[in-house]
């Protein structure tokens, strides 16, 4: 299966969203993070879910984990409600996030070229871009995995005949 | 001179310029100092790794390692963060009041583990604390690292540079108490008022936000209770060790190191966790500048500039005292603490030994710890803890400008040298 066939139209984001819509756009969409896009509406960066996170979480609660369990429910809820004073240039004007290319595959790459990228770039989220840098739709995570346990069930019975056909048999 | 001595003072001073400055990162600087004293012949592996005066102090090195470990155990228990909510709800939340616990528990901390690695596990609940009291955390932060530096100064694991000056000078964790203590408690009390005036402007108090400090559930933050007392247990033999390591004649590395091992023994925790707050670059750094400064043993500079001071001192140790006090104040400030007193402590060793064991001569290490430990607190980059806070800070969107921190580290170093100076007038040359 090639990437043409596995990618989708998602949502996406940009800079001025705030941190609550990016919330509702991965919940609602059942994302594991988000494309960010420009003015023009072309994919610019991939954001994955955990580091949406990071706009919920105070920093000095990630430095300090133990922290996190000294807040009752309406401090956790506190936090949620500040979600619409952010934005998401919030994490791209903060150190913490490594600016990288855009995590992106060509149409006519296969699965293994598909779960390479999202694993060097530990993104849940490629774009699909043709040479020309085109760009066809977006591929999820759980779609990469439903399309490796697809194929593996396909192969299933030719592995089993194989290994009836061997010098053992 | 000779042409060897003259190129180890060349490679030390241009070493001392690029820390002193951070133009490359500090630890790069020492190494490639020392790289350079054994280029130029003025050390060797006998002499950099093996000789006690002219080479690596593997005591200091040893203890602040151990201390490490042990503080980075007691950072999993969430002792840290249950002490300051804990004493923020003591202090009803009221912004002066819970200002002065958190510089209690800072100072008392430092004294006990070392000032660096208290800030580390004070600064991130005190962010927490000022978020829901809805104030500028700026004040707070200031006022735990200057309580760091003044409450470290009171033992000899409490600041680094007394740990250097504790080696190289035979002191005992006891005469560090002994000697510094009183001093700091005065000080600390003096801080602790000095601070109801230098951040006033911190102490509004608003009912609704105090509510939402009281609301911190501070138990939650334990979560491994056994592991707590266990740690507790472990720091109670070690301090107690600290103070009878003269007794039984065992160094203070020794019983940190024992302490340590004993900590990771009963923790049961990974190596990643209570390795994780070594800080492997500081052992580094002391590392290399042991060796430059040992190079300068070996070629015989700091016997010159010994005798040079000896002769210039005569038998006016008050003098020198004084000297030594507001002259290490001024420059900790400038540069680093810990380099300032690992070249001087060479030359304060030379001074005393030729004051015939006097008490008046061996003031001179006191008058060296204090002026070095407060003047630390003079700007951003005085001390290790200093520098530790500024980015703490920085990185959760509250930046400390090197003019705002010196704009208090003056008045506060000012004020705490010049009190320590009658202290020594009057308990050593009176």
């Amino acid at each position: 299966m090639h990437a043409s066939e596995l990618a989708e139209q998602v949502p996406t984001v940009t800079r001025e969203t705030t941190a609550l819509e990016a919330a509702r756009v991965i919940a609602e969409h059942r994302l594991g993070g988000l494309i960010v896009a420009n003015d023009a509406g072309v994919p610019v960066a991939v954001v994955p879910g955990t580091q949406v996170l990071k706009l919920f979480v105070p920093r000095y609660v990630r430095e300090d984990p133990s922290l996190a369990h000294v807040y009752d429910e309406a401090g956790a809820d506190e936090l949620c409600a500040a979600l619409e004073d952010k934005t998401v240039a919030a994490l791209f004007d903060s150190d913490e996030i490594t600016t990288q290319s855009l995590p992106s595959v060509l149409p006519e790459d296969t699965l293994v070229e598909i779960a390479a990228v999202m694993v060097e770039a530990h993104s849940p989220l490629v774009v699909v871009r043709d040479r020309g840098g085109s760009y066809s739709g977006v591929i999820t995570f759980a779609r990469a995995m439903a399309a490796i346990a697809a194929a593996a069930a396909r192969r299933q019975p030719t592995t089993d005949t194989a290994d009836s056909d061997g010098p053992d048999a | 001179m000779t042409v060897q001595a003259i190129l180890a003072i060349a490679v030390f001073v241009i070493a001392y310029v690029f820390i002193a400055t951070e133009k490359i990162p500090r630890v790069a600087a020492a190494l490639g100092g020392a790289a350079l004293m054994v280029i130029i012949g003025a050390t060797g592996a006998d002499e950099a790794f093996f000789g006690e005066e002219t080479g690596i102090d593997w005591n200091v090195i040893f203890l602040l390692l151990g201390m490490m470990i042990i503080v980075g155990v007691l950072r999993q228990t969430g002792v840290f963060e249950f002490l300051a909510i804990w004493a923020a709800k003591r202090a009803r939340a009221k912004p002066y009041r819970v200002m002065v616990m958190l510089v209690l528990i800072t100072a008392v901390a430092s004294a006990a583990l070392d000032n660096v690695t208290t800030v580390l596990l004070v600064a991130p609940v005190t962010l927490l604390i000022c978020e829901r009291l809805g104030t500028n955390p700026v004040p707070y932060l200031l006022a735990e690292v200057m309580a760091s530096n003044i409450g470290g100064a009171a033992t000899l694991i409490g600041d680094p540079p007394n740990i250097i000056i504790a080696s190289r000078s035979d002191l005992s964790f006891n005469d560090f108490l002994v000697n510094m203590a009183p001093i700091v408690v005065l000080l600390l009390a003096v801080f602790v008022v000095m601070c109801r005036f230098l951040f006033r402007k911190a102490f509004v108090y608003h009912a609704d936000r105090a509510e939402r400090v009281m609301a911190l559930q501070e138990r939650e933050a334990i979560t491994d209770p056994a592991l707590l007392w266990r740690s507790l247990g472990v720091l109670a033999l070690v301090l107690v060790g600290f103070v009878a390591h003269s007794a039984l004649h065992v160094e203070p590395s020794i019983v940190a190191m024992l302490g340590a091992g004993l900590l990771v023994a009963v923790s049961g925790l990974t190596s990643g966790k209570y390795l994780g707050d070594v800080e492997w670059e500081t052992l580094v750094f002391f590392a290399g500048l042991f060796i430059m400064v040992g190079s300068l043993v070996n070629v015989g500079v700091i016997g010159q500039l010994g005798e040079a001071a000896t002769d210039a001192v005569g038998d006016n140790y008050f003098a020198a005292a004084s000297g030594l006090l507001f002259g290490s104040a001024i420059l900790s400030g400038i540069v680093d603490n810990i380099p300032y007193v690992a070249t001087m402590a060479p030359l304060v060793a030379g001074l005393v030994a030729s004051s015939g064991g006097s008490t008046q001569g061996g003031a001179l290490w006191w008058a060296l710890a204090l002026g070095a430990d407060l003047g630390g607190n003079a700007t951003a980059v005085g001390a290790s803890a200093n520098v530790v806070v500024t980015g703490i800070a920085a990185r959760n969107g509250h930046p400390i400008s090197f003019w705002t921190f010196t704009r208090y580290g003056v008045v506060v170093t000012g004020v705490t040298v010049l009190l320590s100076w009658p202290y020594l007038w009057l308990r050593y040359y009176l």
